[in-house]
């Protein structure tokens, strides 16, 4: 079941808001609870236990490190004691309990997620050295939105342990943290807070139910008329890639990139909405990605909670370990301010984009993926000195409208590569994919009618011009800050109702269901 | 104070420091030139800045990392 299903926007959200509604203030967290083990439930069935096993696991974690901590500050109480050394002797303790409960909530991860992966590899590696056994590979179901909880689970443990949260002693509370039903499939990827709005029992007011729809409106705009209408494109030139001319190989890749935009973002929209109806504010997860300056910002904007994660757990403890902290200082003295900490952040990098491509699934395709991100990131800073030095000695204004179009178009060609790999079923079909773009490139195909036989009509292509035209200018209009929410509920009522039920009537006419258009499944439910 | 924004100079010579408020928001320091500047900081404050404290709200403003390196060297 996807966010934009009937079921959940008719049936399931519908019928949470009302009974949340009757619930007294106090008790509503009861309701949001039991809605989302229900949720879950119906998405993952009996798979539910790995999340109630993963909440309490939280749980007894926060409260062993509770226990060290105020054992910790009774024993610096006693005369005659070392400070440092008692609280040196506890962190350790603490660090073991944090090691263990990290491995076992990789484990976990591991064992749904990367074993068929791990397996196949190890039975290729036994193949290649003529050995006849193989381990048996069975397909395992993993718990809907595992990677997502996961991830939320370990920052809980991580910030515990650091001293920027304190542990939760309310077993509820973790548990709506990780189970909160508009997130659980497809994040945000939240971190803990325990005065979180989501622990309020808001009222559902006016405001948070119209701010609420109509961003879940305009998600179902991106998802229904823009997503779902480039998914026969996509199908038909991913199936068949290298039969076709280099042009519709690339017009099939750039399909895909506009419409795993629209699907996760429209998703996303439609998620945040439906938490906003409960009062609870969600993090956001895109700012306009398209129109950063490099590869690197664009994934500071794109999936922004995933590339916080790794950036605050791994990026940052990697490179500012004492080991590579010192590593810098000496780069920094041999290679200078900008390539001795590339040397050492590189490192880092390497770690984050190895584990970024691998969370999104489990297979070689997808590390292609992280590595091919990571290897431009390191080559647009190795190079930034230089780029800055050729166009301030060729005097160009690198903030002018003319280099930022460029900078557009440049950015917009490398994103849509990566996401062909990304794609593809495998790694070797994402190069044979990759190259057919280069086979018989004509642009004669815009005219001959080939477009016209990926299984979208002239209609189909105009009313995908027209919308991603609307995304394109509100996207443009938010980037400038020009906050168009805000414009829009401060509209009288009768243009503001106006302006809502024909963008409803919008997606209702214009939507791509019904025969001949497939609804695609929920892209990063499966991750 | 004037000794860090030499350093932030140093690091990123386009950007008026005394009136940006939004270093890390708005995509003046990325990852690696705050790594640069961790480790700048920490040589020229002799502070060690832990892990936690690298959030955007330490790193926006020169008033900011400011308020981060007197609160450290305090804790010292």
């Amino acid at each position: 079941m996807s966010y934009l299903s009937n079921t959940y926007l008719f049936l399931i959200l519908p019928f949470i808001v009302v009974v949340y509604s009757i619930f007294l203030k106090k008790y509503r967290w009861v309701c949001l609870l039991v809605a989302s083990y229900a949720f879950f439930f119906i998405i993952s069935g009996k798979l539910l236990l790995c999340l109630l096993f993963t909440t309490i696991h939280c749980f007894l974690y926060g409260l062993v490190i509770k226990k060290y901590d105020a054992d910790c500050a009774l024993e610096q109480e006693k005369k005659d004691i070392d400070k440092k050394e008692v609280k040196q002797k506890f962190k350790l303790k603490k660090k073991r309990v944090l090691v263990i409960s990290i491995l076992i909530q990789v484990a976990i991860l591991f064992a749904y997620k990367y074993m068929p992966f791990f397996l196949g590899n190890i039975n290729s590696i036994f193949a290649w050295f003529g050995s006849d056994y193989q381990f048996k590979i069975s397909k395992i179901i993993a718990p809907i939105g595992l990677s997502f909880y996961t991830l939320e689970a370990l920052s809980y443990m991580i910030d515990v342990f650091t001293g920027k949260i304190e542990a939760e002693t309310k077993v509820y509370k973790l548990a709506l943290f990780l189970s909160f039903f508009p997130q659980t499939m497809e994040g945000p990827i939240a971190r803990y807070d325990k005065d979180s709005s989501l622990f309020e029992g808001n009222n559902i007011t006016y405001k948070n139910l119209c701010f609420g729809l109509q961003r879940m409106v305009w998600g179902s705009f991106k998802k229904i008329v823009i997503a779902d209408r480039l998914n026969p494109i996509v199908k038909c030139v991913f199936a068949t890639g290298s039969s076709y001319s280099g042009f519709v190989v690339l017009f099939g890749a750039i399909s895909y990139t506009i419409m795993l935009y629209m699907e996760f973002s429209g998703t996303m929209d439609v998620i945040i909405g439906s938490a906003e109806i409960f009062g609870v504010k969600l993090p956001e997860n895109f700012r306009q990605p398209f129109f950063s300056k490099n590869i690197s910002e664009f994934w500071a904007r794109w999936h922004i909670t995933l590339g916080a994660w790794f950036k605050d757990y791994i990026f940052y403890p990697v490179s500012l370990a004492k080991k590579m902290k010192s590593l810098t200082v000496k780069a920094r003295h041999k290679l200078g301010n900008h390539f001795g900490p590339l040397l050492t952040g590189s490192i880092a990098l390497s770690a984050v984009w190895l584990l970024n491509g691998l969370w999104h699934g489990a297979g070689w395709n997808y590390i292609f993926f992280g590595v091919y991100h990571l290897f431009l990131i390191i080559l647009g800073n190795l190079f930034e000195p230089y780029m800055k030095k050729l166009s301030d000695k060729f005097h160009i204004d690198r903030t002018k409208k003319l280099y930022r179009a460029f900078q557009f178009v440049k950015l917009f060609l490398l994103v849509v590569i990566g996401e062909l790999f990304f794609r593809a079923v495998t790694l070797s079909d994402g190069f044979r994919l990759f190259f057919s773009i280069f086979k018989g490139f004509t642009l004669k195909n815009v005219f001959d009618g080939t477009l016209m036989n990926l299984g979208l009509d002239g209609y189909d292509f105009v009313v995908l011009g027209i919308s991603i035209l609307v995304v394109f200018v509100m996207s443009l209009l938010k980037e400038k800050d020009i906050d168009v929410r805000e414009k829009v509920s401060n509209m009288n009522i009768v243009a503001r109702w106006i302006l809502y039920l024909s963008l409803i009537m919008f997606v209702v006419i214009f939507g791509a269901y019904g025969p001949g258009y497939q609804a695609i499944d929920p892209i990063y439910a499966n991750y | 104070m004037e000794k860090l924004i030499e350093i932030l100079e140093g690091l990123n010579p386009d950007v008026d420091y005394a009136n940006t408020k939004d270093l890390v928001d708005g995509h003046y320091l990325d990852s690696l030139t705050i790594l640069s500047l961790v480790s700048e900081i920490e040589d020229e404050f002799d502070v060690e800045i832990p892990t936690i404290e690298i959030v955007p709200n330490n790193f926006n403003s020169v008033e900011s990392l400011w308020k981060l390196i007197t609160k450290l060297q305090k804790d010292e």
